[in-house]
């Protein structure tokens, strides 16, 4: 009975795993200490490090690994052909990052970021802690460390595998799309597999099939030539902190809504259909507040949270510097006053307009004599929705459910994941997007962390993922 | 009592003055770098020896920094209710760095006519603070070898570590009050107006430090998976910012005027006599627009207004590139310029009530600025040594003396009033161009010769 026999399969590949785990969260360390910081030059070669460990661990399963070089870091490209296939096996494309955010500031940190160490998380249960434990090495090994224990157990995958693996996801995500434009036939593939996102909550898996684009922008403000004496300049003297200051706060209206001209145009209206769909995600909108320490939802006035987190776009302001930031005062009238923004776009909002428009409207809003200048950043994504319906996705619940007992949620995410935007454009393929990541993982964050629990169902259910291609390619 | 001769005598003995100021500036007395200590001990000495041949009660006082000069006279027919004067001025000086940059050896003093006709001294010291406080040295003897005493009772301090922050001023003033506190003090470390103009200088704004931090979330937080509904501490930092002026430049901190004067139609017209030049001011530092309140002039946004700054801000990620977070903090540094009568703790309460209340639900503000602070120094103009001096002054320089403003605080002042009780005339004969702290330091010897012949008639109008 082919049924029997792929149960069989499965169960000892699960059990495999469970026995494995140990040596499988000793990889994921190993990977962990590298401190791949995409976007700060000084770890470059930490960059290449991270790379080449991949290489080999994805040799080390028997698949053909190569770093590639692009216009940022290096690229892993691993293919997997196995010995048998039909006109029925698929090309999957497996997509992580091995670059991780900045993990300052340091004296935040229980354990140094680059030390992983296992300890109870904040829900009691066990907890990787490092940067990179959940975005995206955790994650991106769930699917790796499911390939070890299929090639293990069975000798093979039962579908072509293109392994995908950048450097550059955290910083300018152009250098990616270049080498995904640059590289279709390499990449020539049916689907893309992204393991990138979150759990719905500790029990409920999810399948996101929504992501809003970013843009970021830095603003600088000059005004005097040179730092002044606040004595003799105090009053007369433009500050520019104070031109930035009334800048973002000319950015919202008193509803929450952004003020730049232009900055809605393309955004569609909630259909009645998303407004349902949304309203039986089972969301708490306290606890979700609660877990950052809020009450009070400040966004979009008339919006729910989950309809100001996945469908309505945002301006935020991610940091601001000027003038004297050491310990005691200093009297000084700064020359020059910067803020970090990213703006969170949804699907039909165009990047290029947005920019233009607030530039435009920075320069509207200056005080006489204060200068303007930008650094704007060149990673741009655009909002993005797939198909909630597709043969990939029914796939995707049916083992989502078997490994965790719960009907998975399909949910929108407020952040980017640019590379989906590649996928379609320059391969035409559309993205799963399954993760097991949480909402305290604090990603981004000092403390950031992965339940030991999320590494292990994780492989477990990319493991159950392959034995129902292999049961799809028999029948 | 000979005006006439004394100011003859100063005259004839500019030669010899000009040599004795030259011998100071010959000794490297910098105040700041510890191997200079012997020639601050120097300087401390050879400003007592000099004293003492003019008759003086002088010694150089220890403290745990450099020795202060104290110096008394008392006229043998002096009643014994008149007033007594004390003339402030320091024997320290600042560091010379970069030598490279020096025309002449900043410790070699150089009397040199310039294309313009002006003669100039050249060196470290000449005018910040050696040249300025020998004038009223130079104004003493000339009293002294023509009548045989001063018009008046006098005290001298002059201290040698006013460059690095008068460490051991405070403490030397609280232990010697009573021997110190009189009558009123005379300050000699300001400027005149321009070349031909004196000025007094009878306002300072006092200030008051404040830093705050606004909290929102309670961890930084992904600006994708909560930008929107999360307050964000930057954002409710910048409105307040933005809310603390109106559109007229106005502070809008309920109370924040009050203690405020307004400037009196006298004092304003004299300022616009000035002729001062808002262009070159504000050019000079590469802006055209006053940006303090409407309808102020330039001179009286900083020496009449009160302001409230920002000074820094900082919070979130502020390192190279990028990072999509909305964080949990966001701070300030601000400080408040106070004129008048204004309370600087009183502003700031009215500052912290006023800012807790701009926050938004889910935002908490803390202050952690050290207090403290200090008030404005304003001196009436109706002060009877304002208008002795004010009036000797136009006597010698033949010009209206300006009475001015000065943005910033003068420490010593504070601490004559707040210690030992007395009100500052600051009368000084530098001028904008002489490169105090900087190399080629100058002082004109018009600044020189015309400032012994004031403190000759400033120290005449005293026993008046």
């Amino acid at each position: 009975l082919p049924d029997s026999k792929h149960l069989t399969n499965r169960e000892q590949i699960l059990s495999h795993i469970d026995t494995n785990l140990d040596a499988s969260l000793r990889r994921l360390f190993a990977f962990l200490r590298i401190p791949s910081v995409g976007t700060d030059p000084k770890h470059k070669a930490n960059c290449r490090k991270a790379a080449e460990w991949l290489v080999n661990d994805l040799k080390s399963m028997g698949m053909e690994a190569n770093t590639h070089e692009t216009t940022g870091q290096p690229v892993v490209i691993a293919k997997y052909q196995p010995g048998r296939v039909s006109r029925h096996t698929p090309h999957i494309l497996f997509y992580g990052h091995y670059d991780v955010q900045p993990s300052e500031p340091h004296k935040l940190w229980k354990t140094p970021p680059y030390a992983p160490q296992i300890r109870q998380g904040p829900s009691g249960r066990d907890a990787i802690y490092a940067r990179g434990a959940a975005d995206d090495k955790g994650q991106l090994m769930t699917f790796l460390e499911a390939s070890r224990a299929w090639l293990k157990t069975r000798k093979s995958l039962p579908f072509r595998l293109t392994v995908l693996i950048e450097g550059d996801e955290e910083g300018d995500t152009s250098h990616l799309d270049r080498f995904i434009a640059a590289n279709r036939k390499l990449l020539k593939s049916d689907i893309a597999f992204i393991c990138d996102t979150n759990l719905w909550d500790a029990k409920t898996p999810s399948i996101t099939t929504m992501l809003r684009g970013c843009i970021s922008e830095e603003v600088f403000i000059h005004g005097p030539r040179i730092d002044l004496h606040s004595g003799y300049y105090g009053g007369p003297a433009v500050n520019p902190i104070k031109s930035l200051s009334r800048i973002i706060a000319a950015l919202h209206d008193k509803n929450g809504r952004v003020t730049i001209p232009g900055f809605y145009d393309g955004v569609k209206p909630l259909s009645a259909a998303d407004r349902k769909w949304l309203k039986n995600v089972p969301f708490n909108e306290k606890a979700y507040m609660r877990a950052a320490g809020l009450k009070h939802a400040a966004g979009e006035k008339g919006f729910s949270i989950l309809e100001q987190n996945w469908m309505r776009p945002t301006c935020e302001v991610n940091g601001i510097n000027g003038g004297y930031t050491q310990p005691g005062a200093k009297t000084v009238l700064p020359a020059e006053a910067s803020a970090k923004f990213t703006f969170r776009l949804v699907e039909g909002q165009d990047p290029a307009a947005i920019k233009r428009n607030f530039h435009q409207f920075v320069r509207a809003n200056l005080a006489p004599d204060c200068k303007a200048s930008f650094d704007s950043k060149p990673e741009t994504s655009i909002g993005i929705r797939v198909a909630s319906e597709s043969p990939w996705i029914e796939i995707a619940k049916e083992v989502l459910r078997d490994e965790w007992s719960k009907t998975p949620v399909i949910a929108g995410d407020g952040a980017s994941i640019p590379v989906v935007q590649s996928f379609k454009t320059y391969l035409g393929i559309d993205s799963l997007l399954v993760g097991f990541g949480l909402d305290d993982d604090a990603v981004h964050s000092p403390n950031e962390k992965y339940d030991v629990r999320s590494f292990h169902k994780g492989t477990r259910t990319w493991a159950r993922m392959f034995a129902a291609i292999a049961e799809r390619n028999s029948k | 009592m000979n005006i006439e001769a004394a100011l003859a005598a100063a005259d004839a003995g500019l030669d010899k003055s000009l040599d004795r100021l030259f011998e100071i500036c010959r000794i490297p007395s910098i105040s700041t770098d510890p191997s200079y200590s012997p020639d601050c001990r120097k300087a401390a000495d050879w400003v007592v020896k000099e004293l003492k041949a003019l008759g003086f009660q002088a010694e150089a006082r220890k403290t745990p920094g450099q020795p202060m000069v104290v110096a008394h006279y008392t006229p043998k027919n002096a009643k014994p209710n008149a007033p007594r004067a004390l003339f402030y001025g320091h024997y320290d000086v600042q560091p010379v760095d970069p030598l490279n940059l020096w025309n002449t050896k900043p410790f070699e003093p150089a009397r040199i006519k310039g294309a313009d006709g002006v003669e100039r001294l050249y060196g470290r010291g000449t005018a910040d603070d050696k040249g300025q406080f020998m004038t009223f040295v130079e104004a003493a003897r000339a009293w002294i070898r023509t009548h045989g005493e001063l018009p008046a009772r006098a005290t001298f301090l002059i201290e040698g570590e006013e460059e690095s922050g008068s460490p051991s001023l405070i403490p030397f003033l609280k232990a010697n009050k009573k021997e110190l506190s009189c009558d009123i003090a005379f300050v000699c470390d300001t400027n005149m107006w321009n070349e031909k103009t004196p000025a007094i200088t009878t306002r300072l704004r006092g200030l008051v430090h404040e830093e705050i931090t606004i909290t929102g979330p309670s961890i930084d937080l992904h600006s994708g998976m909560y930008g929107g509904p999360a307050t964000n501490p930057i954002k409710v930092l910048a409105r307040l910012i933005a809310n603390m002026h109106d559109k007229n430049g106005k502070v809008t901190i309920p109370g924040f005027y009050v203690g405020v004067p307004n400037l009196s139609q006298a004092t304003r017209k004299q300022w616009q006599a000035l002729k001062f030049s808002e262009e070159k001011f504000m050019g000079g530092v590469g802006l055209k627009t006053p940006a303090g309140e409407k309808g102020k002039s330039v001179l009286e946004q900083i020496w009449a207004r009160p302001t409230a700054e920002v000074n820094g801000i900082w919070g979130g990620y502020t390192a190279a590139g990028q990072k999509t977070v909305i964080p949990s903090q966001a701070h300030a540094k601000l400080t408040f310029r106070l004129v008048g009568k204004q309370d600087p703790e009183k502003v700031l309460k009215a500052f912290q009530t006023w800012a807790k209340k701009q926050m938004p639900k889910d935002a908490k503000i803390t202050f952690s600025g050290h207090g403290g602070g200090a008030p404005a120094s304003v001196i009436p103009e109706n002060n009877v040594y304002i208008k002795k001096s004010a009036a000797a002054l136009k006597q010698e320089w033949k010009r209206d003396t300006a009475l001015l403003g000065g943005g910033g605080s003068i420490p010593i002042v504070r601490s004559f009033k707040d210690i030992l009780g007395m009100d500052s005339v600051l009368v000084g004969f530098g001028l904008n161009d002489d490169a105090i702290h900087s190399p080629n330091e100058k002082y004109n010897l018009s600044s020189f010769h015309g400032g012994i012949r004031s403190w000759v008639r400033i120290m005449a109008a005293l026993a008046e």
